[in-house]
């Protein structure tokens, strides 16, 4: 029995030795310089930025292409990006405000060696809104859906020099231009030949500072710098984004330094992590707004006192400060806080339970009533909800909370609440004031666009038409502020909380800046000792 | 007689497979939600949306969508995925690949762990060193491997810093084989302990057993050499029931080999079985979810075989 018995003890301890040889094997072999490694939250979708929606994706796309114009995101302590030329060197608006001439800027060529010009221009639109055209790509459409909506007729003037007419005047084309669902921002025409439309997603090719390397679809992808990069050049040699999808394991992996940079950290994390060193950076004008829709479909919520004593119910300023670890801001409008038309006095309806509650008496609920609740099992997590549930219980509304995978509830969403159900909820926002419209206007009612609490006030909608057609940036934040006080008296929506963007540096990433925008300009960073 | 065993075990593949194909079919389509969502995005009209559709061919009645799917995979064709555009061949091996590295790694460690454990515990039954190691078995035998992955993380990543805390190779570094076995122990570990435990236990009572059948009495008496004894009378009769508890753990650390790949994000075929499924990739979930079937069967059936082997009286049951 002994001799057996030291048979298996040598295997064993063979192996241990072996594991103990593995554990003492080199930590991690000699770094790139410059190399930032990013640990995000989800895998990016398709790198064809005409072709795709999401914030996620805009940070990695953000870095290899670009547009006519751009937004300045190096800057942080702007409430909103300025737009500056990009592959438009200058434009000029026909004083109907109907033709924008774009004077293209030379000797820009795409990281394949293409180069830019008119023709690239023309291709580009063609592919994304030019339906009678060859190079027409169908998958586009509901992308870039609220900047083409507005395009009458592309033409070149000459090689460099081409001039886009509207079919009615619209002042925040521009940015809608960089914040529309997916971006038109330019490709390579000629890898768009090579690889075919669907290839553009494993072929990205524009003409940003940093240019394509790799991608494993939900491990990991490699950029590098583009040398012949028409600005100035960046810092980095190369940047990874890594998904890594759970929580946790983001921290861990900044804490041993497999990453250098992750986003969307857990708010009970962000503490010890700046406790330990680490650099929090937050933007207090993120374009981004948290709100619940309440649904005017459905009886209790057709009076506007309920309404009103939802609105009162919640206490913002507790989840700012109890959940998001003072990286969110309680929101009190429908105009995002990273728009030029945003008031931070507007306070719609300060937390008042006791006022909710009298509210709701008057309403006939004095004894309250029972609703449901629909949302994702998504971003913010329950705790939000769960909050707002409580909040509404101490006033007398029992919430059933319904959760759905992302997924499913998008579909959920999209066409409507149905009567049984009093509220649901999304996170959204651009930097443009003319984003309200998309979820507040009476042609955005659900199934035909993202209006899903069936809410209109033709009122409302005029004054956003107005603003939008309104050369006058004072006079057009005078009206959208107008619009936002009325959509707020109406008590249609409940904003909550958004998140300031909080992202997580280690103490060798420099130059980081995060600007008010839901993604960033790398070519900034460099990563020091 | 072996051979027509084989032949039978591997004939019933086909049903199995085919029946886990609808099944996983039939559930997909059950789910609400919409793969134009995903791919058009919420500003998609409803005009865009069934272009779409009669695109992927998802306006076609279910049986006909069904037909069409397995027409092509007879033809080895697995299909594009929906959501990257990628042939799902080329999105499925090297994941399902990193997937096996992990099992296989796991059960090795399981195996190497729970056959000492147990065999060393039978051998000194009631012992001082018997009862802790039953203790410690217990114990990781009922941790959820999410939880002991993120302990072993602490101490050994954080705390001592010895191992990495993610991923499968460095991403600031050339990879390379050794960066790869580095990443591979904390995972592997976490997936092997709790099936290792299980296999110890198992060992140590089918060991126990063994010992005391009259047979190897007798053979004490007359005197055997305890080594010859514990290998050609006791081990050997118990094997079948260890073998099969063994082949178990494998389905087992299948499944939480797919825990261990979320915590250390390892780029494995779960992770991906998870996007796609959220993002209704139906190609990608299909073929994923036939691979995993596949690899499960085979995988029993390589386990009864051995058993086949070991004890031929079974072929006849």
């Amino acid at each position: 029995m002994a001799r057996s018995g030291s048979l298996w003890m040598r295997l064993a301890s063979a192996c241990c030795l072996a594991a103990l040889g593995l554990a003492a094997a080199p930590a991690a072999p000699a770094r790139a310089a410059g190399t930032l490694i990013w640990g995000m939250p989800a895998d990016t979708d398709i790198l064809d930025p005409q072709a795709t929606g999401g914030w996620g994706t805009y940070q990695v796309t953000y870095q290899i292409f670009e547009g006519l114009v751009k937004e300045d995101l190096t800057k942080a302590d702007v409430s909103t990006p300025p737009i500056v030329p990009a592959l438009a060197e200058s434009w000029t608006v026909s004083p109907d405000g109907l033709q924008y001439t774009f004077k293209l800027r030379p000797g820009v060529k795409f990281q394949d060696g293409t180069p830019f010009d008119a023709a690239a221009v023309k291709f580009n639109f063609d592919r994304f809104w030019n339906k009678s055209s060859p190079d027409y790509y169908p998958k586009t459409a509901s992308f870039v859906a609220a900047y083409t909506k507005w395009i009458k007729a592309v033409d070149v003037l000459d090689p460099m020099t081409v001039r886009i007419t509207l079919t009615a005047p619209d002042y925040e084309w521009l940015r809608q231009g960089l914040q529309s669902y997916g971006q038109p921002l330019m490709i390579s025409p000629a890898s768009v030949k090579k690889y075919g439309n669907a290839g553009v997603a494993l072929h990205p090719v524009g003409t940003g500072p940093f240019m394509f390397v790799s991608r494993t679809q939900g491990v990991r992808t490699v950029l590098k710098r583009n040398p012949n990069y028409w600005g100035r050049p960046a810092k980095l040699d190369r940047i990874v984004f890594l998904p890594l999808e759970d929580p946790a394991t983001r921290v861990n992996a900044l804490r041993s330094g497999e990453v250098q940079m992750i986003s969307t950290p857990p708010w009970d994390d962000i503490d010890s992590l700046v406790k330990a060193g680490f650099t929090l950076s937050t933007n207090d004008h993120a374009p981004y707004i948290n709100f619940l829709y309440l649904n005017m479909h459905s009886k209790p919520f057709q009076d506007p006192r309920v309404r009103k004593a939802v609105n009162m119910a919640i206490d913002r300023e507790g989840i700012a400060r109890d959940i998001y670890r003072k990286t969110g801001r309680a929101e009190y409008g429908m105009l995002s806080p990273g728009t030029y038309a945003y008031d931070p006095n507007f306070k719609s309806y300060p937390y008042d339970p006791a006022a909710a509650k009298k509210l709701l008496a008057e309403a006939g609920y004095p004894n309250g009533f029972t609703t449901v609740f629909e949302l994702p099992q998504y971003g913010t997590g329950e705790l939000v909800e769960t909050w707002i549930q409580r909040d509404l219980k101490k006033i007398g509304i029992n919430v059933e909370l319904r959760k759905y995978e992302w997924v499913t509830y998008l579909g959920l969403w999209a066409k409507g609440m149905t009567n049984d159900v009093g509220m649901d909820e999304i996170g959204w926002g651009m930097s443009t004031p003319s984003w309200v419209d998309i979820v507040v206007e009476c042609g955005s009612v659900a199934p035909n666009g993202e209006n899903s609490g069936y809410y209109c006030n033709p009122k409302v909608d005029a004054l956003l038409n107005q603003a939008l057609t309104t050369k006058d940036q004072g006079a057009a934040k005078a009206l959208y502020q107008k619009a936002n006080r009325m959509i707020m008296d109406d008590a249609a929506y409940v904003p909550t909380v958004d998140d300031l963007d909080p992202v997580i540096l280690s103490p060798k990433v420099h130059g980081f800046v995060n600007p008010p925008e839901d993604w960033f300009d790398l070519s900034t960073v460099s990563i020091g000792n | 007689m072996l051979r027509s065993y084989l032949g039978k075990r591997l004939a019933a593949i086909l049903p199995v497979l085919f029946g886990v194909s609808v099944i996983i079919f039939l559930l997909m389509h059950l789910a609400p939600g919409d793969v134009t969502t995903v791919l058009l995005g919420p500003q998609a009209t409803e005009q865009d949306r069934v272009a779409l559709r009669h695109t992927l061919g998802l306006d076609q009645p279910l049986p006909v969508q069904y037909g069409r799917w397995l027409e092509r995979t007879a033809e080895g064709d697995f299909g594009t995925s929906i959501a990257t555009s990628l042939p799902v061949t080329a999105l499925i091996l090297p994941r399902f690949v990193n997937t096996i590295i992990l099992t296989v790694a796991s059960l090795f460690l399981a195996v190497l762990i729970g056959y000492s454990a147990g065999l060393f515990a039978a051998l000194r039954a009631r012992s001082w060193f018997d009862r802790s190691m039953m203790t410690v078995t217990l114990i990781f035998g009922s941790t959820p491997p999410f939880w002991l992955g993120l302990l072993l993380v602490l101490l050994f990543a954080l705390k001592l810093q010895w191992l990495p805390v993610s991923g499968m190779i460095d991403m600031a570094g050339d990879g390379g084989v050794l960066d790869t076995l580095h990443h591979l122990v904390l995972p592997a570990v976490t997936t092997a302990l709790a099936p290792a435990a299980i296999i110890a236990r198992m060992v140590r009572s089918s060991i126990l057993e063994s010992l005391g059948r009259p047979h190897v009495l007798v053979a004490r008496a007359k005197g055997l050499r305890r080594r010859d004894l514990l290998r050609r009378h006791v081990v050997l009769n118990a094997l079948p029931p260890i073998m099969t508890i063994t082949g178990l753990q494998l389905g087992y650390l299948l499944g939480g080999a797919l825990f261990s790949e979320v915590v250390f994000a390892w780029p494995g075929l779960g992770s991906l079985l998870y996007s796609s499924i959220t993002a209704r990739d139906m190609p990608v979930v299909q073929a994923a979810t036939l691979l995993i079937a596949l690899t499960f069967v085979l995988v029993n059936i390589l386990v009864d075989l051995v058993n086949v082997l070991i004890d031929p009286r079974l072929q006849e049951s």
